[in-house]
Protein backbone atom coordinates (compact mmCIF):
# COMPACT_ATOMS: atom_id res chain seq x y z
CA UNK A 1 0.00 0.00 0.00
CA UNK A 2 1.43 3.19 -1.04
CA UNK A 3 2.11 6.33 1.36
CA UNK A 4 -0.51 8.44 -0.06
CA UNK A 5 -2.86 5.65 0.57
CA UNK A 6 -1.92 5.03 4.36
CA UNK A 7 -2.15 8.66 4.68
CA UNK A 8 -6.17 9.40 3.21
CA UNK A 9 -7.03 5.91 5.24
CA UNK A 10 -5.73 7.83 8.56
CA UNK A 11 -7.39 10.95 7.77
CA UNK A 12 -10.62 9.33 7.12
CA UNK A 13 -10.16 7.36 10.02
CA UNK A 14 -9.67 10.48 11.56
CA UNK A 15 -12.59 12.45 10.51
CA UNK A 16 -14.67 9.60 12.02
CA UNK A 17 -13.25 9.61 14.90
CA UNK A 18 -14.25 13.26 15.05
CA UNK A 19 -17.74 12.43 14.11
CA UNK A 20 -17.57 10.24 17.72
CA UNK A 21 -17.42 6.82 15.50
CA UNK A 22 -15.90 4.35 18.25
CA UNK A 23 -14.46 2.00 15.83
CA UNK A 24 -12.62 4.27 13.95
CA UNK A 25 -10.77 4.95 16.76
CA UNK A 26 -10.15 1.09 16.49
CA UNK A 27 -8.80 1.93 13.38
CA UNK A 28 -6.33 4.67 13.96
CA UNK A 29 -5.06 2.67 16.77
CA UNK A 30 -4.27 -0.17 14.91
CA UNK A 31 -2.44 1.47 12.46
CA UNK A 32 -0.66 3.81 14.56
CA UNK A 33 -0.47 2.50 18.07
CA UNK A 34 2.98 0.69 17.31
CA UNK A 35 4.86 3.99 16.43
CA UNK A 36 3.45 5.80 19.23
CA UNK A 37 4.29 3.73 22.06
CA UNK A 38 7.98 3.61 20.23
CA UNK A 39 7.76 7.56 20.45
CA UNK A 40 6.66 7.65 24.35
CA UNK A 41 9.02 4.36 25.32
CA UNK A 42 11.78 6.11 23.68
CA UNK A 43 11.11 9.20 26.00
CA UNK A 44 10.29 8.31 28.87
CA UNK A 45 12.69 4.60 28.81
CA UNK A 46 9.72 3.07 31.34
CA UNK A 47 7.23 0.91 29.94
CA UNK A 48 4.69 0.86 32.34
CA UNK A 49 4.50 4.84 31.86
CA UNK A 50 4.98 4.83 28.77
CA UNK A 51 1.68 2.35 28.80
CA UNK A 52 -0.01 4.93 30.87
CA UNK A 53 0.56 7.89 28.38
CA UNK A 54 -0.25 5.99 25.82
CA UNK A 55 -3.89 5.51 27.11
CA UNK A 56 -3.85 9.46 27.25
CA UNK A 57 -2.37 9.99 23.98
CA UNK A 58 -5.52 8.18 22.35
CA UNK A 59 -7.99 9.39 24.64
CA UNK A 60 -6.50 12.84 23.45
CA UNK A 61 -6.71 11.93 20.10
CA UNK A 62 -10.76 10.52 20.71
CA UNK A 63 -11.69 14.16 22.21
CA UNK A 64 -9.67 16.46 19.86
CA UNK A 65 -9.86 14.42 16.90
CA UNK A 66 -11.84 17.39 14.95
CA UNK A 67 -9.15 19.90 15.29
CA UNK A 68 -6.97 17.92 13.24
CA UNK A 69 -6.79 20.09 10.24
CA UNK A 70 -5.56 17.45 7.21
CA UNK A 71 -4.73 20.94 5.28
CA UNK A 72 -2.20 22.02 8.09
CA UNK A 73 -0.42 18.51 9.33
CA UNK A 74 -0.13 15.37 8.12
CA UNK A 75 -2.00 12.23 10.19
CA UNK A 76 1.22 11.21 11.67
CA UNK A 77 2.76 14.15 12.83
CA UNK A 78 -0.18 15.40 14.53
CA UNK A 79 -0.37 12.24 16.34
CA UNK A 80 3.30 11.89 16.92
CA UNK A 81 3.31 15.44 18.57
CA UNK A 82 0.75 14.39 20.56
CA UNK A 83 2.94 11.25 22.26
CA UNK A 84 6.06 13.63 22.29
CA UNK A 85 4.19 16.26 24.39
CA UNK A 86 1.98 13.98 26.62
CA UNK A 87 5.46 11.70 27.42
CA UNK A 88 7.26 15.05 28.13
CA UNK A 89 4.81 16.63 30.31
CA UNK A 90 4.64 13.00 32.13
CA UNK A 91 8.48 12.93 32.58
CA UNK A 92 8.92 16.84 33.61
CA UNK A 93 6.28 15.52 36.16
CA UNK A 94 8.33 12.66 37.59
CA UNK A 95 12.19 12.60 38.36
CA UNK A 96 12.87 8.56 37.48
CA UNK A 97 13.27 6.93 33.90
CA UNK A 98 15.24 9.78 32.18
CA UNK A 99 17.40 9.05 29.51
CA UNK A 100 21.16 9.91 30.53
CA UNK A 101 23.23 8.01 29.00
CA UNK A 102 26.14 9.93 27.10
CA UNK A 103 25.90 11.16 23.48
CA UNK A 104 28.80 10.50 21.15
CA UNK A 105 28.28 12.94 18.30
CA UNK A 106 29.84 10.23 16.16
CA UNK A 107 27.22 7.38 17.17
CA UNK A 108 24.68 9.01 15.59
CA UNK A 109 23.72 7.13 12.31
CA UNK A 110 20.64 7.13 10.53
CA UNK A 111 19.59 3.64 9.97
CA UNK A 112 18.23 2.95 6.62
CA UNK A 113 15.61 0.56 7.66
CA UNK A 114 13.89 2.62 10.17
CA UNK A 115 13.74 5.47 7.27
CA UNK A 116 12.20 3.00 5.35
CA UNK A 117 9.15 2.34 8.39
CA UNK A 118 5.63 1.73 6.97
CA UNK A 119 4.60 5.17 8.65
CA UNK A 120 7.44 7.36 7.02
CA UNK A 121 5.31 9.46 4.73
CA UNK A 122 6.65 12.75 4.03
CA UNK A 123 9.85 11.67 2.25
CA UNK A 124 9.97 15.34 1.28
CA UNK A 125 10.17 16.79 4.36
CA UNK A 126 12.57 14.21 5.46
CA UNK A 127 15.15 15.16 2.87
CA UNK A 128 14.56 18.85 3.71
CA UNK A 129 15.38 18.46 6.97
CA UNK A 130 18.14 16.38 6.47
CA UNK A 131 19.49 18.59 4.22
CA UNK A 132 19.02 21.56 6.58
CA UNK A 133 21.19 19.75 8.82
CA UNK A 134 23.64 19.04 7.15
CA UNK A 135 24.44 22.88 7.37
CA UNK A 136 24.90 22.84 11.23
CA UNK A 137 27.94 21.64 12.90
CA UNK A 138 27.60 18.58 14.02
CA UNK A 139 27.56 18.52 17.43
CA UNK A 140 24.39 21.25 16.84
CA UNK A 141 22.19 18.61 14.36
CA UNK A 142 23.61 15.93 17.09
CA UNK A 143 22.06 18.08 20.03
CA UNK A 144 19.12 19.02 17.98
CA UNK A 145 18.40 15.45 17.00
CA UNK A 146 18.69 13.77 20.70
CA UNK A 147 16.51 16.49 22.26
CA UNK A 148 13.80 15.59 19.87
CA UNK A 149 13.72 11.94 20.75
CA UNK A 150 14.44 12.29 23.89
CA UNK A 151 12.71 14.54 25.61
CA UNK A 152 15.85 15.96 27.22
CA UNK A 153 16.43 19.54 29.19
CA UNK A 154 19.30 21.67 28.42
CA UNK A 155 20.35 20.93 31.46
CA UNK A 156 20.08 17.08 30.96
CA UNK A 157 21.69 17.68 27.18
CA UNK A 158 24.82 19.36 28.94
CA UNK A 159 25.44 16.58 31.13
CA UNK A 160 25.30 13.92 28.24
CA UNK A 161 27.64 15.36 25.36
CA UNK A 162 29.70 16.71 28.48
CA UNK A 163 29.67 20.41 27.60
CA UNK A 164 28.14 23.52 30.62
CA UNK A 165 24.87 24.70 30.04
CA UNK A 166 25.82 28.07 28.45
CA UNK A 167 27.36 26.12 25.27
CA UNK A 168 24.56 23.88 25.20
CA UNK A 169 21.86 26.62 24.75
CA UNK A 170 23.73 28.54 22.32
CA UNK A 171 24.30 25.32 20.48
CA UNK A 172 20.39 24.57 19.98
CA UNK A 173 19.28 28.02 20.03
CA UNK A 174 21.68 29.01 17.20
CA UNK A 175 21.31 25.62 15.58
CA UNK A 176 17.59 26.28 15.44
CA UNK A 177 17.49 29.90 14.01
CA UNK A 178 19.55 28.67 11.09
CA UNK A 179 17.41 25.91 10.69
CA UNK A 180 14.18 27.52 10.44
CA UNK A 181 15.67 29.95 7.91
CA UNK A 182 16.62 27.03 5.96
CA UNK A 183 13.60 25.34 6.08
CA UNK A 184 11.42 28.36 5.22
CA UNK A 185 13.01 28.47 1.74
CA UNK B 1 -2.57 39.62 21.68
CA UNK B 2 -2.52 41.73 17.93
CA UNK B 3 0.22 44.56 19.50
CA UNK B 4 2.99 44.96 17.33
CA UNK B 5 6.01 43.42 18.42
CA UNK B 6 10.11 44.45 17.57
CA UNK B 7 11.95 42.18 15.60
CA UNK B 8 13.85 41.02 18.60
CA UNK B 9 10.62 40.20 20.93
CA UNK B 10 10.05 38.45 17.27
CA UNK B 11 13.18 36.17 16.95
CA UNK B 12 12.46 35.49 20.80
CA UNK B 13 9.22 34.24 20.82
CA UNK B 14 10.06 32.25 17.36
CA UNK B 15 12.50 30.41 19.37
CA UNK B 16 10.36 29.65 22.53
CA UNK B 17 7.87 28.13 19.65
CA UNK B 18 11.17 26.03 18.84
CA UNK B 19 12.20 25.02 21.86
CA UNK B 20 8.90 24.21 23.15
CA UNK B 21 8.49 21.46 20.48
CA UNK B 22 12.32 20.34 20.53
CA UNK B 23 11.23 19.71 23.93
CA UNK B 24 13.99 21.32 25.87
CA UNK B 25 12.20 23.50 28.21
CA UNK B 26 11.39 22.81 32.09
CA UNK B 27 7.92 21.99 33.31
CA UNK B 28 7.15 25.89 34.07
CA UNK B 29 8.23 26.95 30.76
CA UNK B 30 6.14 24.15 28.61
CA UNK B 31 2.99 25.06 31.25
CA UNK B 32 3.81 29.02 30.06
CA UNK B 33 3.71 27.59 26.32
CA UNK B 34 1.31 25.73 26.34
CA UNK B 35 -1.40 28.29 27.78
CA UNK B 36 0.29 30.70 25.21
CA UNK B 37 -0.77 28.45 22.25
CA UNK B 38 -4.24 28.95 23.47
CA UNK B 39 -4.83 32.58 23.00
CA UNK B 40 -1.56 33.85 20.22
CA UNK B 41 -2.41 32.52 17.02
CA UNK B 42 1.01 33.68 15.46
CA UNK B 43 2.48 31.62 18.35
CA UNK B 44 0.20 28.41 17.65
CA UNK B 45 1.33 28.91 14.02
CA UNK B 46 5.08 28.68 15.03
CA UNK B 47 4.91 25.69 16.93
CA UNK B 48 2.52 23.92 14.12
CA UNK B 49 5.41 24.96 11.87
CA UNK B 50 8.10 22.85 14.02
CA UNK B 51 5.78 20.24 14.82
CA UNK B 52 5.44 19.56 10.62
CA UNK B 53 8.96 20.04 9.93
CA UNK B 54 10.72 18.01 13.21
CA UNK B 55 8.09 15.69 13.07
CA UNK B 56 10.30 13.39 10.63
CA UNK B 57 12.63 12.89 13.06
CA UNK B 58 10.28 10.33 14.66
CA UNK B 59 10.51 8.70 11.49
CA UNK B 60 13.95 6.88 13.66
CA UNK B 61 12.11 5.76 16.25
CA UNK B 62 10.95 1.84 15.91
CA UNK B 63 8.02 0.98 16.31
CA UNK B 64 7.03 -1.02 19.47
CA UNK B 65 4.17 -2.70 19.55
CA UNK B 66 2.51 -2.09 22.55
CA UNK B 67 0.95 -4.91 25.27
CA UNK B 68 -2.90 -6.09 24.00
CA UNK B 69 -3.99 -4.92 27.30
CA UNK B 70 -3.24 -1.00 26.55
CA UNK B 71 -6.31 -1.72 23.61
CA UNK B 72 -8.67 -3.10 26.00
CA UNK B 73 -8.41 -0.53 28.84
CA UNK B 74 -8.63 2.31 26.28
CA UNK B 75 -11.80 0.63 24.78
CA UNK B 76 -12.95 0.83 27.96
CA UNK B 77 -12.23 4.19 28.67
CA UNK B 78 -13.96 5.04 25.59
CA UNK B 79 -16.91 2.77 25.94
CA UNK B 80 -16.49 0.03 23.66
CA UNK B 81 -18.92 -2.30 22.79
CA UNK B 82 -18.16 -5.20 24.97
CA UNK B 83 -17.76 -7.97 22.70
CA UNK B 84 -18.82 -10.70 24.89
CA UNK B 85 -22.40 -8.30 24.49
CA UNK B 86 -22.28 -7.66 21.10
CA UNK B 87 -26.22 -7.81 20.26
CA UNK B 88 -27.07 -6.22 23.63
CA UNK B 89 -24.96 -3.30 22.90
CA UNK B 90 -25.47 -3.17 19.27
CA UNK B 91 -29.08 -2.95 19.69
CA UNK B 92 -28.31 -0.21 22.86
CA UNK B 93 -26.36 1.50 20.46
CA UNK B 94 -28.87 1.54 17.65
CA UNK B 95 -31.63 2.72 19.78
CA UNK B 96 -29.17 5.88 20.64
CA UNK B 97 -28.80 6.83 17.50
CA UNK B 98 -32.15 6.62 16.31
CA UNK B 99 -33.53 9.03 18.88
CA UNK B 100 -30.75 10.87 17.93
CA UNK B 101 -31.61 11.17 14.04
CA UNK B 102 -34.99 11.62 14.80
CA UNK B 103 -34.22 14.17 16.75
CA UNK B 104 -31.97 15.93 14.43
CA UNK B 105 -34.73 15.24 11.48
CA UNK B 106 -37.34 17.55 13.72
CA UNK B 107 -34.67 19.54 13.52
CA UNK B 108 -33.47 19.87 9.93
CA UNK B 109 -37.27 19.75 9.28
CA UNK B 110 -37.93 22.78 11.30
CA UNK B 111 -34.78 24.75 9.58
CA UNK B 112 -36.53 23.79 6.19
CA UNK B 113 -39.36 25.63 6.74
CA UNK B 114 -36.69 28.84 7.32
CA UNK B 115 -35.51 28.56 4.17
CA UNK B 116 -36.73 30.82 1.43
CA UNK B 117 -36.01 28.19 -1.43
CA UNK B 118 -36.28 24.76 -1.41
CA UNK B 119 -34.69 22.94 -4.43
CA UNK B 120 -35.85 19.46 -3.74
CA UNK B 121 -37.60 18.41 -0.40
CA UNK B 122 -36.20 15.27 1.08
CA UNK B 123 -37.62 11.95 0.35
CA UNK B 124 -40.14 10.86 2.33
CA UNK B 125 -39.06 7.55 3.20
CA UNK B 126 -35.34 7.33 4.20
CA UNK B 127 -34.05 3.82 4.15
CA UNK B 128 -30.96 5.30 5.28
CA UNK B 129 -30.28 8.41 7.26
CA UNK B 130 -27.44 9.87 9.11
CA UNK B 131 -26.78 12.42 11.18
CA UNK B 132 -23.42 15.00 10.53
CA UNK B 133 -22.29 16.55 14.23
CA UNK B 134 -20.09 19.20 14.75
CA UNK B 135 -17.05 19.22 16.60
CA UNK B 136 -19.33 20.83 19.32
CA UNK B 137 -21.33 18.03 19.24
CA UNK B 138 -24.10 19.56 17.87
CA UNK B 139 -26.05 18.32 14.16
CA UNK B 140 -24.77 20.42 11.63
CA UNK B 141 -26.68 18.33 8.50
CA UNK B 142 -28.75 15.57 8.03
CA UNK B 143 -27.88 13.39 5.21
CA UNK B 144 -31.14 10.84 3.63
CA UNK B 145 -30.41 8.08 0.92
CA UNK B 146 -33.90 7.57 -0.87
CA UNK B 147 -34.89 4.16 -0.90
CA UNK B 148 -33.05 2.84 -4.02
CA UNK B 149 -29.61 4.26 -2.85
CA UNK B 150 -29.35 6.02 -6.25
CA UNK B 151 -29.34 9.52 -4.32
CA UNK B 152 -28.90 11.44 -1.29
CA UNK B 153 -30.69 14.13 0.17
CA UNK B 154 -28.73 16.95 2.26
CA UNK B 155 -30.43 19.37 4.76
CA UNK B 156 -28.37 21.83 6.63
CA UNK B 157 -29.55 20.83 10.43
CA UNK B 158 -27.80 24.44 11.98
CA UNK B 159 -26.96 27.67 11.01
CA UNK B 160 -23.02 27.77 9.43
CA UNK B 161 -21.30 30.38 9.91
CA UNK B 162 -20.13 32.64 7.13
CA UNK B 163 -16.89 30.95 5.32
CA UNK B 164 -15.99 31.70 2.10
CA UNK B 165 -13.95 28.32 1.23
CA UNK B 166 -16.27 25.36 -0.38
CA UNK B 167 -18.15 22.68 1.56
CA UNK B 168 -17.39 18.85 0.00
CA UNK B 169 -19.43 16.06 0.90
CA UNK B 170 -17.06 13.10 1.24
CA UNK B 171 -19.04 9.38 1.34
CA UNK B 172 -16.61 6.78 3.49
CA UNK B 173 -17.40 3.12 3.30
CA UNK B 174 -15.89 1.35 6.11
CA UNK B 175 -11.76 0.13 5.54
CA UNK B 176 -12.04 2.72 2.52
CA UNK B 177 -11.27 6.13 1.66
CA UNK B 178 -13.23 9.01 1.16
CA UNK B 179 -15.18 9.20 -2.07
CA UNK B 180 -16.40 12.81 -3.18
CA UNK B 181 -20.04 13.37 -3.50
CA UNK B 182 -19.45 17.28 -4.57
CA UNK B 183 -19.88 20.54 -3.35
CA UNK B 184 -23.24 21.34 -0.87
CA UNK B 185 -24.36 24.86 -0.20
CA UNK B 186 -24.89 25.84 3.59
CA UNK B 187 -28.31 26.85 3.82
CA UNK B 188 -30.26 24.68 1.64
CA UNK B 189 -31.49 21.29 0.64
CA UNK B 190 -29.24 19.48 -2.13
CA UNK B 191 -29.95 16.14 -3.75
CA UNK B 192 -26.88 13.92 -4.74
CA UNK B 193 -27.03 11.35 -7.47
CA UNK B 194 -25.16 8.48 -6.02
CA UNK B 195 -22.61 7.89 -8.81
CA UNK B 196 -22.90 3.97 -9.88
CA UNK B 197 -19.70 2.17 -8.82
CA UNK B 198 -20.91 3.73 -5.05
CA UNK B 199 -24.45 2.43 -4.93
CA UNK B 200 -23.61 -0.80 -3.49
CA UNK B 201 -21.54 0.36 -1.06
CA UNK B 202 -24.22 2.20 0.92
CA UNK B 203 -24.85 0.26 4.58
CA UNK B 204 -25.06 0.92 7.63
CA UNK B 205 -21.39 1.44 8.64
CA UNK B 206 -20.82 3.84 5.77
CA UNK B 207 -19.87 7.21 7.37
CA UNK B 208 -20.06 10.86 5.71
CA UNK B 209 -18.13 13.92 6.14
CA UNK B 210 -18.27 17.65 5.06
CA UNK B 211 -14.82 19.16 4.63
CA UNK B 212 -13.96 22.73 3.93
CA UNK B 213 -12.09 22.97 0.49
CA UNK B 214 -10.80 25.44 -2.01
CA UNK B 215 -13.90 26.90 -4.14
CA UNK B 216 -14.13 24.04 -6.64
CA UNK B 217 -13.53 21.86 -4.41
CA UNK B 218 -10.41 19.41 -2.84
CA UNK B 219 -7.92 19.57 -5.73
CA UNK B 220 -6.39 16.12 -4.88
CA UNK B 221 -9.54 14.20 -4.58
CA UNK B 222 -9.47 13.58 -1.34
CA UNK B 223 -10.17 16.09 1.61
CA UNK B 224 -7.31 18.63 1.77
CA UNK B 225 -9.38 21.07 4.58
CA UNK B 226 -10.65 20.80 8.13
CA UNK B 227 -13.80 18.12 8.38
CA UNK B 228 -16.43 20.42 10.12
CA UNK B 229 -19.14 17.76 10.48
CA UNK B 230 -19.26 13.77 9.80
CA UNK B 231 -21.72 10.80 11.06
CA UNK B 232 -22.34 7.24 10.00
CA UNK B 233 -25.16 5.86 8.03
CA UNK B 234 -28.08 4.26 10.09
CA UNK B 235 -31.15 2.24 8.85
CA UNK B 236 -34.22 3.88 10.47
Amino acid sequence: MGVEDNRSQLVAALARVAGGERAALQIVYRDTSAKLFGVCLRILNDRSEAEDVLQEVYLTVWRKASSFDPARASPVTWLVAIARNRSIDRLRATAGGRRMEAIEAAEEVRDPALVASELVEAAQESTRLNLCLEQLEPRQSTAIRSAFLDGNTYEELAERMKVPLGTMKSWIRRGLLKLRDCLER
Amino acid sequence: MTDPRTPAQEEADKLMAAEYVLGVLGAEDRRAAQQRMTHDQAFASEVAFWEERLGVFADAVAPVAPPDRAWSRLARAIRLPDPSKPRESLWQSLTFWRSFAIGAAVIAAASLGALTFIEIAPAPRAALLATLGAANGQPAFVAAVNADSTSLTVVPAALLTQDPRAMELWLIPAGDKPHSLGLIVPGRAVRIELPRELTGRITPDTALAVSMEPPGGSPSGQPSGPVIASGKLMRL
